[in-house]
């Protein structure tokens, strides 16, 4: 399912970039899965049911915490198998398993400010691998912010970088409690993708 | 007694047409307003408030409410436009039991954006944006409160609540 494109035979480049990046270690990779692959990638997702998820944080249709089908399981497990290797040489955080739920995102759906990092969670870098959509979205862009920290807590958060949320597109950020990121705001069409988190 | 009843909400209802259209567009042209953003807690406009006809009201509803005699202990007007919102574990959590009455200053109502009262985690109560209205909750050490992300597909949409807490 994962064959990786060009860009994934130079891991000396993604660490760089990963070095590099501001305001926190990311990279962004597109033309994940080739596209003949793709109609196979849906087939797998139609099977999923998708529920409406609202907190004070977000609003947005996602599947359940765990896969509910065997298919979407071996998704996760391809989607892992294939990129933890990588993403361990990459990124110098040793990963080894991945989470994944697929996200609708429709117009008034978001997800605010908020890092991913908990401490009684393993997560250690988080991803969003964005797929084709049959309404691409306005808006829906993953907005990275940079946080001023004193005494051990942010005193000041400001916008860095904004990511579009491409067609077979993946991001792959660092988990810290700085890696302040929200999904901005759809205001039309549909944005869908598979996220998650890789753990130790 | 039971668990509840000792630390939760008991009393958590609104009121309809408790402010006039004129007094609320006088309170917002009054207030000078300073932005928070520290994004990871809320986006909104803040304002210390000079309105004691308003918190005269609050006190009222208050003791009508909960037929408890109360002063005001803080007070804080917000406003949130498009963009904005106010998460709950950037709320205050309180001990014994406030009265917080939110007054609702918006010009027109806001479809979506609320105020949801949390026990635990979980809402159970929804102050909607009627403009003129009031909320009245008597809160427990448990509860938090957020104010819900205002849609930027109301473009020009504008909420103003006065919040004033009462002991």
């Amino acid at each position: 399912m994962f064959e990786l494109g060009a860009a994934w035979s130079d891991e000396a480049a993604l660490t760089a970039t990963w070095r590099a990046a501001r305001p926190f270690p990311h990279i962004v990779v597109d033309d994940l899965v080739a596209e003949a692959r793709l109609p196979e990638l849906f087939a797998i997702l139609e099977e999923e049911a998708v529920e409406r998820n609202e907190a004070d944080l977000y609003a947005f249709d996602a599947t359940a915490r765990e896969p509910q089908t065997a298919e979407f399981r071996a998704l996760r497990e391809a989607f892992a198998g294939t990129l933890a290797p990588r993403l361990s040489r990459i990124t110098g955080h040793t990963v080894q398993r991945a989470g994944m739920r697929a996200y609708a995102y429709r117009p008034g759906h978001y997800l605010l400010p908020h890092t991913d990092h908990q401490d009684d969670l393993e997560r250690v870098l988080a991803y969003a691998y964005y797929l084709p959509s049959p309404e691409p979205p306005v808006g829906g862009e993953l907005e990275l912010f940079s946080c001023e920290v004193a005494g051990g807590d942010i005193v000041a958060t400001t916008a860095a970088k904004v990511i579009e949320p491409r067609a077979n597109r993946l991001v792959v950020f660092e988990v810290s409690d700085v890696s302040l990121h929200q999904v901005r705001e759809v205001l039309a069409g549909l944005r869908i993708s598979l996220a998650g988190w890789f753990y130790r | 007694m039971s668990i509840e009843t000792l630390f939760g909400s008991r009393t958590a209802i609104t009121v309809p047409d408790v402010v006039s259209r004129d007094d609320a567009a006088a309170a917002r042209e009054r207030a000078v307003f300073s932005r928070y953003a520290l994004l990871d807690r809320g986006s909104y406009d803040v304002a210390i408030p000079d309105e004691p006809a308003l918190c005269a009201i609050a006190i009222e509803l208050a003791r009508v409410a909960t037929g408890r005699s109360l002063a005001v202990d803080d007070a804080r007007m917000l406003r949130l436009v498009p963009g904005d919102y106010l998460l709950a574990h950037h709320d205050r959590v309180y001990d014994g039991f406030p009265v917080e009455v939110m007054l609702d200053l918006s010009p027109a109502p806001v479809p979506g954006a609320e105020v949801h009262y949390r026990r635990r985690g979980q809402a159970f109560f929804r102050a909607p944006c009627v403009p003129g209205s009031a909320a009245i909750v008597e809160r427990g050490p448990t509860v938090t409160s957020n104010h819900t992300y205002v849609s930027k597909l109301h473009a020009g949409a504008v909420v103003v609540r006065l919040i004033v807490l009462l002991r």
